[in-house]
């Protein structure tokens, strides 16, 4: 009986031990989830400082030297940030496409030697093109993304329609005037970021980086398998660049995904966009 | 602190006011783009790309295709192509092979595309009149062609309309029927069958305009809002576990 209050002592300070120990590792995780958020989140909001370079380097109305040079952003005109790497400066190592500009044919896209050279040898062999088919599913694992896909127009004033309330809402859509994923050309994919009820499918979509995989399963049974090239920001929706979007390199199969970005307070709206570039790098049967 | 402050706005200024000048002005007199995806008819394999540029009656085509056939009598295969017209602006599906013998020739395919508008010739003539000379067709298993080309006004306004295709001709004879190997093209009656059929085939639509609405707002910009809940939750937690073992130990030593 009276040996028992220094042990409900002995078991409280031990407890309080713990405790004290618990709270203190969950202020540092919280801490740095916090700062981890941050940071994924600039990147997301922020414009990467090639998108002032590709709007400015645009001379619309030059004639046609070449059909994917002038009407898409020009690496040459992108300002080199300090310290990050640019998706956009193009590719250090030879294009192995006509056309260096689009981001989603270049292969040199890290800012590491190492890594670059790795991305290089992994696109030695490129896959061949794959015959139409129709996009079902769509996996990216490093923002855990499972989505089914769903084929979609234009709207009547034109513009790209967009997933609308339904079954379909969160899903990903697949522009079905693009060419099918694996096939030659810019197939184009889209989805929200957010809806009126909360987080849409692509919340993290700028949370990828240059060599995350996105996987696409296919109706007639393959799989395509895409290797991240970029990762833009647009600003404005005026900057939005439609010709490298449904057109840019149209001699190897590449993936762009699209959804809203940079949030406008003032007016309630996102007024720009986030745009994915990929290639093809793998075909699973 | 203030100073840089003020510093950061004109910098964003400044470069809001380079964003907006040159987009503004890629919307003036650049034309309308359209694109076509050019699959895969009567089992040929091959897949391709057409963009096309109209402004006024200048059409820029930029187009690749490959895995067509290769070779024709020694040489490149050629693959006369062309931008069909007034038809339904469709591609036509295997129902349209109406003597049966498993290829869609040119003439069973025209209820869909149409008739020709235009020729894709790699040079010379682009009319209608040329659709068969298949000299200046691009030849082999696969192309990158790039060309600026006048479009009459029915051929401007049918692509204008969405009521042109493209249409990409020239099969390998040995992937068709005994009965197709047989026939003669009902175009060139000089040529076999396989030489005039379609191969590819992509109706023209016009590149979606303006940037995709993909966000609503309620997640107000924050793409991580989840991460923030869960960090801030667990630094709440831990502050809030911290305060009460302090007081605890307090009010123990008070006891003893």
């Amino acid at each position: 009986m009276t040996d028992r209050k220094p042990t409900i002592d002995g078991v409280r300070a031990r407890r309080g031990r713990w405790l004290t120990l618990l709270a203190l590792t969950g202020l540092v995780v919280g801490i740095a989830i916090i700062i981890t958020a941050a940071a994924t989140q600039r990147h997301a909001a922020q414009p990467a400082p090639g998108a002032w370079g590709t709007v400015a380097s645009r001379t619309p109305t030059t004639p046609l030297p070449g059909p994917a040079t002038s009407t898409m952003p020009s690496p040459a005109g992108t300002a080199k940030p300090a310290g990050k790497a640019d998706p956009s400066n193009g590719p250090s190592t030879p294009a192995k496409t006509s056309s260096p500009a689009d981001p989603a044919s270049s292969t040199g896209t890290s800012h590491k030697p190492d890594k670059q050279a790795a991305t290089s040898s992994d696109d030695s062999h490129h896959p061949t093109a794959l015959p139409s088919s129709e996009p079902i599913k769509i996996d990216i694992p490093a923002i855990t993304v499972d989505s089914t896909v769903f084929g979609i127009g234009k709207d009547s004033h034109g513009g790209l329609q967009v997933p609308q309330p339904g079954p379909h809402l969160n899903d990903v859509a697949w522009y079905d005037g693009s060419p099918t994923p694996g096939q030659t050309g810019p197939a184009v994919l889209e989805g929200h970021v957010d809806t009126i009820h909360g987080p849409s499918v692509f919340l993290r979509l700028g949370a990828l980086s240059p060599g995350d995989k996105i996987k696409i399963g296919r109706a007639d049974g393959t799989t395509a398998v895409f290797t991240v090239n970029a990762v833009r920001d647009y600003k404005s929706h005026s900057s939005f660049p439609s010709d490298l979007v449904y057109g840019g390199d149209l001699s190897s199969p590449t993936l762009r995904i699209i959804t809203c970005s940079n949030f406008d307070q003032g007016i309630g709206h996102y007024v720009g966009n986030t745009i994915v570039f990929a290639h093809l790098t793998a075909v699973h049967h | 602190m203030k100073k840089s402050l003020r510093r950061a706005v004109v910098l964003a200024a400044a470069a809001a006011g380079l964003a907006l000048v040159p987009a503004g002005a890629a919307h003036a007199d650049s034309g309308q783009t359209y694109t076509a995806t050019l699959n895969a008819l009567n089992g040929s394999g091959g897949s391709g790309m057409l963009k096309l540029n109209l402004s006024g009656d200048q059409a820029t085509v930029t187009e690749n295709w490959s895995g067509l056939a290769a070779t024709f009598d020694g040489g490149a295969f050629p693959h006369v192509q062309h931008i069909h017209i007034d038809g339904k602006g469709q591609c036509p599906t295997s129902a349209a092979d109406k003597n049966g013998d498993g290829v869609v020739n040119t003439i069973e395919g025209q209820p869909s595309y149409g008739t020709i508008g235009a020729t894709l010739s790699t040079k010379g003539s682009t009319s209608a009149k040329a659709a068969t000379n298949i000299k200046i067709a691009p030849g082999g298993s696969s192309t990158s062609y790039h060309r600026t080309i006048t479009l009459d006004s029915k051929t401007a306004d049918a692509v204008r309309n969405g009521n042109a295709v493209i249409v990409v001709h020239g099969l390998d004879p040995s992937t068709l029927s005994k009965k197709a190997q047989a026939e003669k093209s009902p175009l060139v009656p000089s040529l076999p069958l396989a030489a005039t059929s379609p191969a590819l085939c992509g109706s023209l639509t016009s590149m979606p305009a303006g940037a995709p609405q993909t966000g609503a707002g309620s997640t107000a910009g924050v793409e991580h809002r989840g991460m923030f809940a869960l960090g801030g939750g667990l630094v709440t937690m831990a502050g809030a576990v911290l305060l009460i073992r302090r007081h605890g130990l307090t009010s123990t030593r008070t006891d003893r």
